[in-house]
């Protein structure tokens, strides 16, 4: 199976767009003859993967290396850095020509910015004095399709970088790449948004309407919403262990752009120390089938399917059988592969969950996220401290708690940033004045409304049935993440029923109707969604897109899913995202690495 | 007037052939005679058709006749001269002037022939140059005031630039306007030595020949240079004496894509180029006057024994002769679209096609040939006319006699309008072909270039219309469209007389172009609407336009007007527009400009080039694009001292941030000298700080060196900044320890020689410290830290863990009751898998909870079901029945317990 997902079934034609990337990708390679040493930003080397496969770079003559510091060994002597628009990678980029020359090498060397030319870059390369030694050019990479239903804008560190140091240059990012969805699927009438990022990228985006008009009239709009979403506005949920099954392996493996690395021998292959690439998407039926699910009810669907083939073979031994028969218990033996492979990372996960550990920490997760027991929480996290425990999930829990009491009480606070220094280093004073910046991780200046919240959402839910779930709740066993209930109201019924909840939560909140089609009065026409669907064709689903900004991770994937396939859900949701993550994703960020 | 009539028509498949001899009928029309004749063999069988269809032919010959009567017939070719303009112009004798016409219907130029003597009128001595337009209303007008001698050439550019080339090979450019194209530009220096006699223009270049016989050719006037630059030397032919006569075959008709000039010496051609000189044509002439066809195939000249030749232009085909009466080389030759070949001299215009006699115009005044890719126009003194072949759907509707649809449905509205009931039959007759009658009224309407015939045509084809469900309709409508556009630009005011042929084959886009030059704006602008074509392109040219015109308006009004018809266009320039206003010098217009202009990537660089620094922050910063904002951002920090750049971005949040984040990358000094300048004394803090690390990344700097004091030191000194203000309190306290942390650690690798302390925590260094076996320093750090017992217990317990002192944990344990239970010495046992030392400590546990999971964790299924049960927790009882799942005999134990509990 190959990791580059197929995406015939997406709701949209994102196969389209994936195809351009692929062409102008191969059009910077063939308008540089010959053999050529492609030099990439480590970072980007997940989003290439999706888009071409290694073969075919090669077959354009590239000799594949990643960006380093490190000087670069080479027999070609055309050089290509492709690179995003980074400060630091720029630097590399100086050495690497100050070494050529000091060396006497003639190197040819091309830089092409993702997605597009950096004047800040370029005044690093100016002062370094290499600006003038190298070809610039711009490869327009805005979006990276991870399934059928994911785009990643690819900004892992958009969060921090909007939180911490007021770099806002990811917003325009997501907005250009909102806007180039948009020339292609037409103008999206109604637009959501909650979050002070949010509303900046709805702003930006008409701007960039205004500027770069997308024709309103002669495409019908195939996308009917945009909920526009700050993952500022819940931080509880990434916080919190995700336990649906892609969302498990992603927190025990780290899924990584589609794909997750691991020791062959757990995938039962007995070669020592080689690791495998198990790709995780929606060309896997199996997968796509058990993805969502709640990991306790996918030991029991692999049980049942195993199951089920057992008896399907006893059969044929038995018995005689038709052809016919035959050949549907054969097609059925098609699917083993997928099976073996599930099973084998089933397995391997119910290892991590059945420790006590695991269960301790759900257990204490749950805690925080009722808002019982400050105290007991607030032991558990400083014996964490004293075990030194890995920071980042010390981090996480200490998160989760902060935000759920808008920040510890003066003398807690400061007693626990005083552990951390100690059994950390004091080199996280940095990350602590990160988190701080954030608003992750203060102190208490004002009443918590978290319960308050937590009542009017609904957020909490008693007697979850993970196997039939009726209610998003079954991501979390228990709790309903905070974002997709959000998601929930505004696709429904607007923001409008939950303005005095929404006003609870951090940033403003908006919402407008674009590109002059309202017909109606305006509030009325509020359930957009339910409304443009009366009037669409019979049959047609109409589309939202929801666009996380800092990051969503699988359990909310799998809660939207979940809520478009509900019977009466007459919408497909696809999710766009700075990047997919998991609470240890979007907080190492915020870890000072000095040493 | 004899008409006679010879035509092939179809009906009911019998084939009618009317021709001479056989009957006639005559009939009397408007002083004219007609005569129609039938073919014998069908005579009778068709009469009683024929009787009606002379009916028809002779009601509508009222119009037929009118127009056709202006054709004259060339072999089988009928041509027409309609008059377009009688010229507005008064006392312009083409015979005393130099006189350059542009194609496409463009401007005529004229100025006093400096080469011939001319009697001098009620005139002033100086010449003058004068434009007009092709109905001779005149542009503009200037004193010829130039040096360099004699005026040698002059011709019209495609851009309609007037190129102007005298003696000493500088050329003058004017515009349609007559003012000089600054700057005038040159040959070169060997025109210069050698003075330029004749040129040869097409396009937008020109072939030169100097005294010297020495060729040079411009391939285009955009690309040449003050001092020659981009003058081409072709090959030198080595001529004696002057050549007989030149042409050129435009670049994009040869195969090398350069100019190729034809040289008429002796009795051959020489093909002139960049790289060489070839002889063609051996014996053709001597020739005395060539001209290239309009799509450079064919080459129409005049021998010296009074022939015209029309051969292929690579000489390899002569297509046809014909022979003149006189050997006299006409004053003007040209190809009349590509069918036939007029040659002027003094008083006649004879027009010379392949077959049959040619056909002799008179004129009394002097004429000017000019060529169209469709035909001729003739300027003379008074008039401008059009020589041009008739379209075949004309002759199909107006030959004398005609019966094809086209000619009965014009019959038919022409019966119509007199209420005859005629007009149904004719349809009746032409119902299956009535499509192409329409179609061929729709066409023939096109080439009309009076009005009322234009109407009549289409309406003609309007009336078919009505009886036709299958033609396109857009045809029609198309051509009315086309129709108003030529109408609207032939009129004398504009001047700009283009036949349909022309107009396509010069796109909308260009005459609309043609217009903003010529300052004809509205109708551009109106033009541009009707087409659907952009308007930004006129209104932007007006604006600028009006922007030099009015240099003696005040800014606020002439603002005012502006933006009144810049609105008009969605998505307009404005930046461009201020960027004229710009170079016009009126910079507070610009600014005022540029204001209105929605995209920032436009607006922002031009608000910088006007020194508008603060605006172009602000706009940057709204526009949310941060490659913007570090534009503007180095922009300014280039320009301006520290200080006011500090105070500049210290008042825009985003843009200060984004300095922050670059220096912080890339220049860290300049970055305290801001937080300084700023009072920001935490940030200066935390960057010395910082760098206290980079020290610390320093090879030589770790480890127990003596360097290991400045980096402390900077630590100090971060500490004294974070004591400034009260919300750093923790901050300075936490690098006082920092500080005191290394100094410490400095000293514990001296002592135990091992460099594994520096950068590792405090609990680290406790640790390390017991693993060591150095227990009295590790007390020291821990007394000197205060770290709480707390902590203490679960670091000692876990390093003597690690070393596996199971004697010395037991003892700690007893040293004192451990200030958090026995919970960590469990753990440690525990997780090193001891379960023996385990045992010691988990009965000590308070919590029979914590109890039976550690029970649980060793396996202890009994104990930990007992602890449960103690605690009297189903829901940890069911946990830890599932930790035991694989084993029965466990379960079974859980099941008991619980259903002692009473839990189903």
């Amino acid at each position: 199976m190959a990791q580059i997902p197929n995406l015939d079934n997406a709701p949209i034609n994102l196969a389209s767009l994936r195809e351009q990337s692929q062409r102008e990708l191969i059009t910077i390679l063939k308008n540089i003859r010959g053999k050529k040493c492609l030099v990439i930003d480590p970072n980007l080397s997940g989003s290439l993967s999706l888009i071409v496969q290694t073969a075919v770079l090669k077959e354009h003559g590239v000799e594949l290396r990643h960006l380093s510091a490190e000087p670069l060994e080479t027999e070609c002597t055309k050089v290509v850095y492709l690179v995003r628009g980074q400060l630091d990678l720029m630097k590399h980029i100086s050495l690497h020509i100050h070494d050529n020359a000091s060396k006497g090498l003639q190197r040819e060397c091309f830089l092409y910015f993702v997605p597009r030319r950096s004047v800040s870059c370029e005044q690093i390369l100016k002062e370094e004095k290499v600006h003038d030694s190298l070809t610039i050019g711009e490869y327009p990479l805005y979006m990276v399709l991870m399934d059928e239903d994911v785009i990643s804008f690819e900004l892992e560190c958009a969060y921090k970088e909007c939180l911490v140091d007021s770099d806002t240059s990811s917003l325009w990012h997501i907005a250009k790449a909102i806007h180039k969805l948009e020339s292609s699927f037409g103008l999206i009438p109604n637009v959501r948004a909650k979050g002070k990022a949010s509303l900046r990228v709805a702003d930006i985006l008409e701007r960039v309407q205004t500027e770069e008009p997308v024709n309103v009239s002669d495409v019908l709009p195939e996308i009917s919403t945009l909920i526009l979403l700050d993952r500022e506005v819940d931080m509880v949920t990434p916080m919190c262990s995700q336990l649906t099954y892609e969302g498990l392996l992603d927190e025990v493996l780290h899924v990584n752009n589609g794909s997750v690395e691991l020791d062959a021998s757990i995938m039962g292959v007995q070669q020592e120390g080689r690791k495998v690439k198990v790709p995780l998407n929606s060309s896997d039926k199996l997968f796509k089938e058990i993805r969502d699910l709640n990991f306790e009810v996918v030991v029991q669907v692999l049980r049942q399917k195993a199951t089920s083939m057992k008896q399907d073979y006893a059969d044929i031994t038995t018995t005689t059988q038709t052809v016919s028969e035959l050949k549907d218990f054969v097609k059925k033996l098609n699917s083993l592969p997928e099976m073996t492979r599930h099973i084998n990372l089933a397995q391997h996960l119910s290892t991590f969950t059945s420790k006590p550990s695991f269960l301790g920490r759900l257990d204490m997760e749950h805690t925080i996220v009722e808002s019982e027991s400050y105290d007991i929480c607030f032991e558990y996290i400083e014996e964490m401290i004293h075990k030194q425990e890995p920071l980042i999930s010390v981090l996480r829990l200490l998160v989760l708690l902060s935000v759920t009491n808008s920040g510890l009480p003066k003398k807690h606070y400061d007693y626990l940033r005083r552990e951390l220094l100690h059994s950390y280093g004091f080199e996280h004073m940095a990350t602590l004045n990160n988190l701080e910046k954030a608003g992750l991780f203060r102190k208490q200046e004002m009443r918590s409304n978290w319960l308050t919240v937590k009542r009017a959402l609904h957020l909490v839910v008693e007697d979850t049935d993970t196997a039939n779930p009726n209610d998003i709740a079954y991501v979390f066993s228990g709790y309903a993440p905070l974002s997709i209930r959000l998601i929930q109201q505004a696709i429904r019924s607007g923001w409008r029923p939950i303005e005095e909840i929404l006003k609870l939560l951090p940033g403003p909140h908006s919402e407008s109707k674009r590109g002059g089609l309202s017909r109606g009065s305006s509030f009325e026409l509020l359930s957009g969604v339910s409304n443009n669907v009366d009037k669409a064709a019979v049959g047609r689903r109409s589309i939202v897109l929801v666009v996380f900004i800092g990051g969503v991770t699988f359990a909310e994937i799998s809660a939207l899913r979940f809520l478009s396939s509900q019977e009466l859900a007459a919408y497909d949701i696809v999710v766009a995202t700075t990047k997919v993550v998991n609470g240890q994703a979007l907080l190492d960020p915020f870890v000072e690495k000095l040493t | 007037m004899n008409v006679t009539i010879s035509q092939n028509f179809t009906n009911n498949g019998v084939q009618l052939r009317i021709e001479d001899r056989e009957d006639e009928v005559r009939r009397a029309f408007k002083g004219s005679i007609i005569k129609l004749t039938l073919v014998g063999r069908y005579r009778i069988s068709i009469s009683r058709l024929f009787t009606r269809s002379i009916g028809f032919s002779l009601s509508s010959m009222a119009a037929a006749v009118s127009v056709a009567a202006e054709w004259q017939l060339l072999y089988n070719r009928y041509y027409r001269k309609p008059e377009i303009y009688s010229m507005k112009w008064k006392h312009i004798d083409l015979g005393r002037n130099k006189v350059a016409c542009a194609s496409y219907g463009g401007p005529i130029a004229v100025i006093r022939d400096d080469s011939k003597i001319v009697q001098l009128y009620a005139e002033s001595a100086l010449r003058k140059l004068r434009i007009f337009n092709s109905a001779g209303v005149e542009i503009a007008e200037t004193v010829w005031r130039n040096p360099g001698g004699r005026l040698v050439a002059m011709s019209w550019t495609e851009d309609q630039t007037l190129i102007c080339i005298v003696q000493d090979g500088t050329i003058y450019r004017y515009n349609i306007h007559a003012e000089l194209i600054e700057p005038s530009l040159s040959l070169g220096k060997e025109c210069f030595l050698q003075s330029v006699v004749e040129c040869v223009f097409w396009g937008s270049g020109v072939v030169c020949m100097n005294e010297g016989f020495q060729f040079f050719c411009v391939p285009d006037f955009k690309s040449l240079g003050a001092n020659g630059d981009g003058v081409v030397k072709l090959a030198d032919p080595v001529l004696e004496d002057a050549p007989l006569c030149m042409a050129v075959i435009e670049p994009k008709y040869t195969m090398s894509g350069n100019v190729e000039l034809l040289l008429a010496v002796g009795d051959y051609v020489l093909l002139v180029d960049e790289d060489g000189v070839q002889q063609v044509g051996a014996g053709v002439g001597p020739l005395q006057k060539m001209v290239v066809s309009k799509d450079g195939k064919y080459l129409a000249c005049f021998t010296h024994d009074g022939r015209l030749l029309v051969i292929t232009s690579d000489f390899s085909n002569i297509i046809f002769e014909y022979s003149c009466e006189s050997a006299l080389p006409p004053e003007q030759l040209a190809w009349c679209g590509l069918d036939s070949v007029l040659l002027y001299w003094d008083d006649v215009l004879l027009m010379v096609g392949p077959f049959g006699e040619p056909v002799r115009y008179f004129y009394d005044d002097p004429i000017v040939l000019i060529s169209e890719c469709d035909g001729v126009r003739i300027l003379s003194n008074t008039t401008m006319e059009f020589l041009q072949r008739v379209p075949d759907s004309t002759v199909s509707i107006f030959k004398i006699g005609s019966t094809t649809p086209a000619a009965l449905l014009y019959d038919a509205l022409d019966h119509f309008d007199r209420r005859s009931a005629k007009a149904d039959e004719n349809l009746r007759m032409i119902k299956a072909s009535l499509p192409e009658a329409i179609e061929a009224c729709v066409d023939a309407a096109g080439y009309e270039f009076d009005i009322s015939r234009q109407r009549t045509l289409l309406r003609a084809a309007s009336y078919g219309q009505a009886f036709c469900s299958n033609v396109p309709r857009d045809r029609f409508q198309e051509m009315c469209k086309t129709l108003r556009v030529l109408n609207a630009v032939r009129s004398p005011e504009i001047g700009i007389p283009l036949s349909i042929q022309q107009y396509k084959e010069l796109t909308a886009t260009v005459l609309i172009s043609r217009l903003i030059n010529a300052h004809h704006h509205l109708l551009a602008l109106r033009l541009s609407d009707y087409l659907g074509l952009n308007q930004e392109l006129v209104i932007m040219h007006w604006a600028c336009t009006k922007i030099t015109a009015s240099l003696a308006m005040p800014d606020a009004d002439l603002l005012t007007i502006l933006l009144d018809k810049l609105k008009l266009c969605k998505g307009i320039d404005y930046a461009r527009v201020a960027e004229h206003a710009d170079k016009s010098g009126r910079r507070k217009l610009a600014a005022a400009l540029v204001e209105h202009e929605p995209c920032s990537s436009k607006q922002v660089p031009l608000l910088l080039s006007i020194g508008e620094e603060e605006a172009a922050l602000t706009k940057a910063t709204e526009s949310g694009d941060t490659d913007l904002v570090y534009f503007v951002l180095f922009h300014i920090w280039q320009k301006k001292p520290s200080l006011e750049f500090f105070g500049m971005i210290q008042a825009k949040p985003l843009a200060r941030d984004l300095f922050i984040s670059y220096s912080r990358c890339y220049n860290h000094e300049f970055l305290k000298d801001f937080f300084l300048s700023a009072g920001e004394l935490q940030e200066v803090a935390f960057l010395l700080w910082r760098e206290s690390w980079d020290y610390g990344k320093n090879p030589m700097a770790s480890k127990g060196t003596p360097l290991h004091g400045p980096r402390i030191k900077l630590i100090e000194k971060a500490r004294d900044l974070f004591a400034e203000t009260k919300e750093q309190i923790f901050e300075s306290k936490a690098a006082e320890e920092h500080a005191k942390l290394l100094r410490m650690q400095h000293e514990l690798e001296v002592s135990t020689k091992q460099a594994i302390f520096v950068d590792s925590s405090i609990s680290d260094t406790i640790r390390t410290c017991i693993v060591l076996g150095n227990h009295r320093a590790a007390m020291k750090v821990k007394t000197e830290f205060k770290v709480s017992e707390k902590r203490w217990y679960w670091l000692k317990v876990f390093a003597l863990a690690t070393i596996r002192d199971w004697d010395a944990l037991e003892k700690f344990s007893k040293e004192k009751r451990p200030p958090i239970g026995y919970k960590p010495f469990v753990e440690a046992c525990i997780d090193a898998g001891e379960k023996g030392e385990a045992l010691k400590y988990i009965p000590k546990l308070a919590d029979p909870r914590e109890r039976a999971e550690a029970y649980a964790r060793i396996g202890m299924a009994k104990e930990a079901a007992d602890a449960a049960s103690q605690a009297k927790d189903s829901e940890l009882l069911g946990r830890l029945k599932l930790s035991f799942s694989q084993n029965a005999a466990a379960t079974s134990i859980f099941d008991t317990i619980r259903e002692r509990l009473g839990v189903s």
